[in-house]
């Protein structure tokens, strides 16, 4: 059925289509920001959760840095995870891998370039479960090395360049690794205490054979199977290797990533918060356009009411026009919201990977939803009004 | 002949409260008005017709005295019943027209069905109607504004007429029309007495008022001839 009162409104919108269209904008610009900042601070939180969620499965034990009782007797090398400690480490993990990792800092040559960076010793079986080679292999030779994106940019660094590690002296001949294999570039977010970007990575024979330090590592990684033993694990180790004082400290990304999201949701709810203030003003001007079709209209309130209608239905037609003129707006501002939210989120984020996914999508629907209600009830007064005019008086009016 | 009338004003007071004090626009007023009557309230401005016709049209209530119409006291009605007489015992026409701007000459006169039906008409009676009262096909998808003033109140007739009140308020009809259109739509307004309507009709014009069967004249409020 096709509600006359319904043809009113639209008319009456037609009528004044200038002053309805410049109230629907008002209400585009408010399901544009709300959608648009909702989107982008969702899909800031989702990078940052997929970056820090990557590791999330790796416990981290290093050394508890403070120093051992001798004090004067204590040096570099004995600050570490040792032989006997590690095998606790390994029967408390029980079947979870175990990654011990040899790491220092040293200096290095590639041609007449002198740079400075990590070099980390893994087992070559171990760096395939924590690290991605991009371009090039893993690990076959005893001198072969990867190394991080970053150094790999910065030297120019291929497949095959020589790399030669150690102080520059000219007595001493240093020894020469050859890269084979360039890693994904990690970024700040390292969340299992390896950060590779700015490191060479070599195998553990080489780097014992090189270092010395054999049994003594610098930090041992355990990568769970399931995600879910994190704590009860953590616990065990601790019990069997900090059982008479703290050698260790175990440590996992999961408290970092809790206070990062909360950090991050509460920006989110800031920022829909800057958003609202537009539907604020939106609402203004609804209410405004509303008030103004109901004082040019008062007489014809007063015939429609005069010669038997409903105040219900003088209620529904002033309704329908906030409906309509809020149906515009969120419409038009659904639209523009996905290409506005999808320049903002690639410009602001420089990734788009999470924009089309539910969580962040969804800010459009709802956007538009609370435009159309925030429209709806700047009319409900309006419309109020209307229907509670005193048909005498309504009539009267010029 | 039924005992009751079809309007019966007992001893009806309307008294307005205004800032320079209280106005009395109706004075314990007493009338009964019969099914198929032709009556004509005259009388200068101020003395009270506008608001004898706001109690007939059950726009306003008494504020003292009782108001029956076909056979209901108005002041004992809620809004909603007020509102529901209106649409259909009463047809209203105003001297202003008064159609509804935004909707054709068709639509006017298809609006008090909807209201009633709840529904857009099927049944053809408001384009019978307007055939009926002179507005042809195309004039019928006019707006308002795009008609002449014979025209408009000619729509305003056949919008009044169809929903088949019982009491038609006609509050000077031809006041805003020249003589020989005025004239035409008061042999429209006789004709529709002849088929049975109560014809109440209030005008300055004498000769308007001639051709009712009854006058009524008012004065300050009071009924002082009739």
């Amino acid at each position: 059925m096709k509600d006359i009162f319904f043809d009113l409104s639209v008319r009456s919108v037609r009528l004044n289509f200038l002053r309805s269209l410049l109230a629907s904008i008002g209400i585009v610009i408010g399901v544009v920001a709300i959608s648009s900042m909702g989107m982008l601070g969702t899909n800031m939180q989702l990078m940052m959760e997929a970056q820090l969620t990557e590791g999330i499965n790796t416990i981290v034990i290093t050394p508890d840095s403070v120093m051992s009782q001798s004090g004067s007797s204590s040096s570099s090398s004995s600050d570490g995870i040792t032989k006997s400690q590690l095998n606790d480490i390994r029967d408390a993990a029980g079947t979870n891998t175990v990654i011990p990792i040899h790491s220092t800092s040293s200096e290095f040559s590639i041609g007449s370039d002198d740079g400075r960076g990590r070099i980390y010793g893994l087992d070559p079986t171990d760096i395939k479960e924590t690290m991605n080679v991009t371009e090039g292999s893993t690990l076959h030779g005893e001198s072969d090395a990867l190394v991080g994106s970053s150094i790999a940019s910065m030297f120019d660094l291929k497949i095959g360049t020589r790399i030669k590690i150690g102080e520059p002296n000219v007595s001493v001949t240093r020894p020469v690794v050859r890269v084979v294999g360039i890693l994904e570039e990690t970024g700040m977010s390292s969340s299992n205490g390896i950060s590779t970007d700015n490191a060479i990575v070599v195998s553990d024979d080489w780097y014992t054979k090189e270092f010395g330090d054999e049994n003594l590592y610098d930090q041992v990684n355990v990568l769970l199977d399931d995600v879910n033993t994190l704590d009860a694990v953590e616990e065990a180790i601790d019990k069997k290797v900090n059982r008479n004082k703290d050698v260790v400290r175990i440590s996992d990304s999961s408290s970092r990533i809790t206070s990062v999201s909360s950090t991050l949701s509460s920006l989110t709810t800031f920022i829909l918060a800057i958003g609202s203030i537009s539907l604020l003003v939106a609402a203004t001007s609804i209410f405004n356009v509303m008030m103004m079709s109901v004082s040019e209209r008062v007489q014809e309130i007063g015939i429609l009411l005069s010669i038997g209608t409903e105040p219900r239905e003088v209620r529904r037609m002033f309704l329908y026009e906030a409906f309509i003129l809020g149906l515009i707006g969120a419409v038009v501002g659904g639209f523009m919201s996905l290409i506005i939210g999808y320049t903002v989120v690639g410009a602001m984020i420089g990734s788009t990977d999470y924009f089309f996914l539910p969580e962040s999508l969804i800010y459009v629907p709802a956007g538009m939803a609370i435009g159309m209600i925030v429209c709806i009830l700047s009319g409900l007064y309006p419309a109020w009004r209307a229907s509670n005019l005193d048909p005498i008086d309504a009539l009267r009016a010029d | 002949m039924g005992t009751t009338p079809l309007i019966q004003l007992s001893d009806v007071t309307k008294t307005y409260h205004l800032e320079s004090g209280d106005f009395t626009a109706l004075n314990h007023v007493s009338l009964d008005i019969g099914e198929n009557d032709f009556i004509a309230i005259m009388g200068p401005s101020g003395s009270g017709k506008s608001t004898i016709m706001n109690q007939l049209g059950i726009l306003d209530v008494p504020t003292s005295g009782e108001l029956y119409i076909a056979g209901r006291d108005v002041a004992k009605m809620t809004n909603l019943e007020r509102t529901h007489m209106r649409r259909d015992i009463i047809g209203y026409i105003f001297q202003k027209f008064y159609l509804i701007p935004l909707l054709s000459a068709y639509e006017n006169v298809e609006y008090p069905l909807i209201l009633k039906y709840k529904q857009r008409d099927k049944t053809g009676k408001a384009t019978d109607l307007l055939n009926a009262v002179g507005i042809d096909e195309e004039k019928s998808s006019h707006r308002p504004s795009q008609l002449s003033g014979g025209q408009q109140q000619r729509v305003a007739i056949a919008r009044a007429l169809v929903n088949d009140p019982r009491i038609l308020l006609c509050d000077e009809p031809t006041g805003n029309l020249d003589r020989k259109t005025g004239t035409q739509i008061m042999d429209i307004l006789i004709d529709l007495h002849e088929k049975g309507k109560t014809v109440i009709l209030v005008t300055h014009d004498p000769k308007i008022a001639e051709y009712a069967h009854r006058t009524i004249q008012l004065e300050d409020g009071r009924i002082v001839e009739s």
